[in-house]
């Protein structure tokens, strides 16, 4: 490890990633590392067609499980917690129906995948087939097919968003632009895919699963109570996982059938996805329908903004919170940094023969910030004015803040004009505007795009509770502990899968402790090691669980200032904590000497000090409506009007995430967004055919940006601390996803912009592309 | 059936039906782990390793067809030289993040400088095609072989 204690602390350092070693060496320990002597490896027999009757299952000899071949599973509410919300069970394996095409039906188990595929493949299902419900739009129609009988219409629920004086403002408005969007669906692919491992450890009378989980602790409640098992007798351990990003913070069918299996045949089972099962039936991402309408004034002030988004959720609601997050964000979002003083939005949750939906990174904007962005580029070309000014003149300066939407957010800091000056510079926006006059020599046109937002992170319980969430992440947990050698052990209820926190949560402890991080452990991932926590999404963990380690340091640093001075004989105020000792003038005592004396030694402890150095906290922000993260993107793209092929020349990005722990960790989540954003605005898609079969299953069909298409990624950084969170950090872990299919769609329209083609549809792909053209009527 | 297999130097007998794939065979059978399934289809590199010298996709080799020949993983590339710098160059420019993808692209990177002396950033993006990592956005991961394709040049240069 690099880098000397600086004198501020480690706040801001480029400390090496302390995970890195095991990769480096291939010794990580993912799922499908770990075996267990006598397992059993299961694999699913999956619903071939998208909605139908379950009328039978003709069962070959072997160990082929169906829903009633378990013991009952106890009901497992998902969704919000609100009356208007229509709830339905999701049963673990089919019963009566199957709702889309890789829904569970029955698990079959041998000593090894191969052969447990084998059995799979004898199984017969008696479906009788049912019309499919596939496009949200129509799923919406009067007259369409019910995914679940009885329900009047297809609509999990429906909601809507008004803020402002609606009517007077639109009023106001001379240009009134009005749009169709689509984000359309798509498999969200951490390279490693799920997995799970379970068994009876006799020894500790408890049921021990390795799972490949984002939310260890609260994936225990969830199992607990579907498989009726007291949680102290359930012991969940998430060990490396190979990447997230959302779709892995739910609980899945496949993991509760295999707990059940588990238990019910006393040997260890398991069961590892394929890439193909994830894209059947992991959880898909995205899906937003919009119908828009912008209205601004002559002079390209945004007044009001009106519509409708629908969500496209697909069969069931995932515990805990389903895709429900999706619709009333999307809406609450989708006026972004900008000043649009009034919305009037409504929002559907819509049922469709589809995989359940879940989360992924940036969750409901990247659709919101694609919708309004488009928008606000038709309104400056309707009025004739460079969208970077027209941006300009309606972002909300930073003497405006905190400022509260019309959509009811509170954006509390930073400077968003100047976010936007950065971009336009870094990527040169005059001199492109030189280049398209010139033309390219090759018949490709270059266009420029933009897009802004600004990321709610770290809210709090008042926020979490408004949207009926089951669970409310509404604080973390930390445990600290100093061992007797003075080194220290920090517990936390998240889960790093990439993000670096063994790394970024050492350095905020270290500061917190004047520990040199090469002497921090962070524990995390395992319900017996570490305190309660919610796990790793919502960019949260720095906030949260940093915050919470912080404070408990914190405790300790008092508790270490009083024995340290006793036993230098000193008085406590006098004395300073500093690189791993307390120090008086000269004299000096280590960490190592007082926690001996706290441990072992406690003769040496003042008088009615207790022993042992340990210390819990929870931390929650003292703001309930959350720290904005915000950042301006702009991309530069070269489209070929003859294939509809784009290439990304450049992209830029200018981002204020407050303090940074560690920047080169900052950056790394930030071109790793990037690249994920950049993959739904050109390439990621599911597309279902009409009868709801999904046609993309593979990486053949599935395109993933790879580095051949990538383009290097540069970053500007703005600072403006948080004012509610330790050392003033936001969260960041999102916000590189959420502006590429804006900006990027907005560069395309740039570039035929004569023609007035427009690119209101993701992923841009080459046949979406040329269809632009031909209907804007660009000749190639 | 009884297989023998060259791995990492060393010949072991492993298990394996005709129908097993090297990277199963070598997971379950050698309880190797620097490899990884992320597609089992030959199409994301996470499960690269070295056949006779050559970068393979082990998922789609079968175990049966590589007796005789040569396997090297990761894990049989400690110590060279050119494997070590660039885990060092990972290291340094955060080319990695949880780690999944990291001991293919080792792999295949070392192959990289091994093909091409002093790659250029679009030389080594182009052989990076078909190498899946959807952590990084693979910024780290380019800067980490061209640096140590640049270094590797200069000592080349400053002996000849
Ligand atoms: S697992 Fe072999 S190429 Fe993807
Ligand atoms: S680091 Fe996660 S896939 Fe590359």
């Amino acid at each position: 490890m690099d880098g000397a204690a600086p004198a501020e602390g480690w706040i801001g350092t480029r400390l090496l990633r302390k995970e890195d070693a095991r990769f480096l060496a291939g010794k990580g320990q993912f799922l499908a590392d770990i075996r267990m002597a006598g397992m059993e490896d299961v694999c699913f027999v999956r619903s071939p067609v998208a909605h139908g009757r379950l009328n039978g299952i003709t069962k070959p000899k072997g160990a082929v499980f169906a829903a009633g071949d378990l013991p009952p599973f106890q009901p497992l509410p998902a969704g919000p917690d609100l009356p208007s919300y229509r709830t339905v069970p999701y049963p673990p394996l089919a019963t009566d129906m199957v709702r889309f095409v890789g829904q569970p039906v029955a698990a079959c188990l041998a000593p090894t995948r191969a052969a447990a595929e084998d059995l799979a493949g004898l199984v017969e299902l008696d479906i009788a087939e049912l019309p499919a419900v596939v496009d949200a739009r129509a799923a919406m129609r009067p007259g369409s097919p019910l995914v679940h009988e009885g329900w009047p219409d297809n609509a999990f629920i429906t909601s809507g968003a008004h803020g402002g004086e609606f009517d007077a403002q639109r009023a106001a408005a001379t240009v009134s632009i009005r749009r169709d969007l689509r984000m359309n669906r798509q498999a969200v692919v951490p390279l490693e895919p799920r997995g799970v491992l379970a068994y009876w450890d006799h020894r500790l009378d408890e049921l021990v699963v390795y799972l490949s989980s984002q939310a260890p602790h609260v994936m225990r409640i969830g199992l607990a109570q579907v498989l009726g098992l007291s949680e102290h007798r359930l012991h969940i351990i998430a060990p490396d996982v190979g990447g997230g990003f959302g779709a892995k913070n739910r609980l899945m069918p496949e993991e509760i059938v295999v707990c059940a299996l588990a238990l019910q045949r006393g040997t260890p089972v398991r069961w590892l996805e394929d890439r193909r099962e994830s894209f059947l039936s992991a959880p898909q991402a995205r899906g937003h329908v919009y119908d828009l309408t912008l209205h601004a004034d002559a002079d390209g002030n945004l007044l009001a903004l009106e519509g409708e988004v629908l969500i496209d959720a697909g069969a069931y609601a995932l515990w805990p919170t389903g895709a429900f997050a999706e619709a009333s964000m999307a809406v609450r979002n989708l006026t972004g940094p900008y000043r649009i003083p009034a919305i009037r939005l409504r929002n559907a949750t819509v049922a469709t023969n589809k995989p359940p939906m879940g989360a992924y990174r940036g969750v409901a904007r990247p659709g919101a910030c694609f919708a309004i962005e488009r928008m606000i580029d038709e309104v400056a070309r309707a009025l004739g004015m460079e969208p970077a000014e027209l941006r300009r003149s309606n972002l909300l300066t930073p003497e405006e803040l905190p400022y509260r939407t019309a959509g009811g957010m509170r954006l509390d800091n930073g400077d968003y004009p100047r976010a936007l000056e950065t971009a336009r510079e870094m990527i040169g926006l005059d001199a492109v505007r030189a280049r398209q006059a010139a033309g390219e020599p090759d018949g490709r046109r270059v266009g420029i795009g933009f897009a802004l937002y600004a990321e709610q992170s770290g809210h709090g319980l008042k926020e979490w509770a408004r949207r009926g969430a089951r669970v409310l992440p509404a604080y973390d947990t930390s445990t600290v502990r100093l061992m007797p050698d003075g080194s220290a052990q920090v517990l936390v209820g998240i889960q790093s899968h990439g993000q670096g926190l063994e790394t970024t949560l050492a350095q905020m402890a270290a500061t917190a402790l004047q520990l040199h991080p090469d002497r921090i452990a962070i524990r995390h991932g395992d319900t017996a090691v570490s305190p309660f926590g919610f796990g790793t999404f919502a960019s949260r963990s720095t906030i949260f669980a940093g915050g919470a380690a912080v404070r408990a340091c914190r405790v300790l640093a008092e508790r270490l200032r009083i024995i340290g001075a006793h036993l230098l004989q000193a008085d406590p105020a006098a004395v300073v904590l500093a690189d791993g000792e307390v120090r008086h003038g000269s004299a000096a005592v280590s960490y190592a000497e007082i926690s001996r004396a706290a441990h072992v030694r406690q003769e040496l402890l003042p008088a009615g000090m207790d022993p042992v150095l340990e210390a819990t906290a929870t931390y929650e922000p003292p703001e309930s409506e959350g720290t904005f993260s915000y950042s301006c993107h702009a991309a530069l793209v070269a489209a070929d009007p003859l294939t509809g092929a784009t290439e990304v020349l450049d992209y830029v990005v200018a981002e204020d995430c407050g303090t940074m722990v560690n920047p080169m960790i900052v950056d790394g989540q930030v071109y790793g967004g990037v690249v994920q954003g950049i993959g739904t605005a050109l390439f990621e898609e599911i597309p279902f055919d009409e009868g709801g079969q999904p046609l993309a299953t593979t990486f053949a069909d599935y395109h993933m940006p790879c580095a051949s298409e990538m383009p290097r990624i540069r970053i500007a950084h703005l600072v403006t601390p948080s004012t509610i969170t330790e050392f003033g950090v936001k969260g960041m872990g999102e916000g590189g996803a959420i502006a590429p299919p804006a900006a990027i769609a907005n560069a395309l329209a740039d570039a035929f912009k004569a023609e007035g083609a427009e690119f209101n549809e993701t992923p841009c792909s080459p046949r979406r592309v040329t269809a632009a053209l031909d209907a804007a009527g660009v000749a190639p | 059936m009884r297989l023998s297999l060259h791995v990492n130097g060393t010949t072991r007998a492993v298990e394996a039906e005709p129908r097993d794939t090297l990277a199963d065979t070598l997971r379950d059978g050698a309880a190797l782990t620097a490899l990884h399934l992320g597609c089992e289809g030959g199409s994301c590199g996470a499960c690269t390793v070295l056949l006779d010298g050559e970068p393979v996709r082990s998922c789609i080799v079968l175990a049966v067809t590589v007796e005789g020949r040569e396997v090297r993983t990761l894990e049989g590339l400690a110590g060279d030289s050119v494997t070590e710098a660039l885990k060092r160059a990972f290291h340094e420019e955060h080319a990695l993040q949880c780690g999944y993808c990291t001991p293919g692209m080792l792999v295949t990177a070392r192959d990289i400088l091994r093909r091409f002396p002093g790659p250029d950033e679009a030389m080594i993006r182009r052989e990076l095609a078909g190498q899946i990592c959807r952590c990084t956005g693979y910024m780290g991961i380019v800067a980490a072989i061209r640096r140590v394709g640049e270094a590797l040049q200069e000592t080349s240069g400053a002996g000849a």
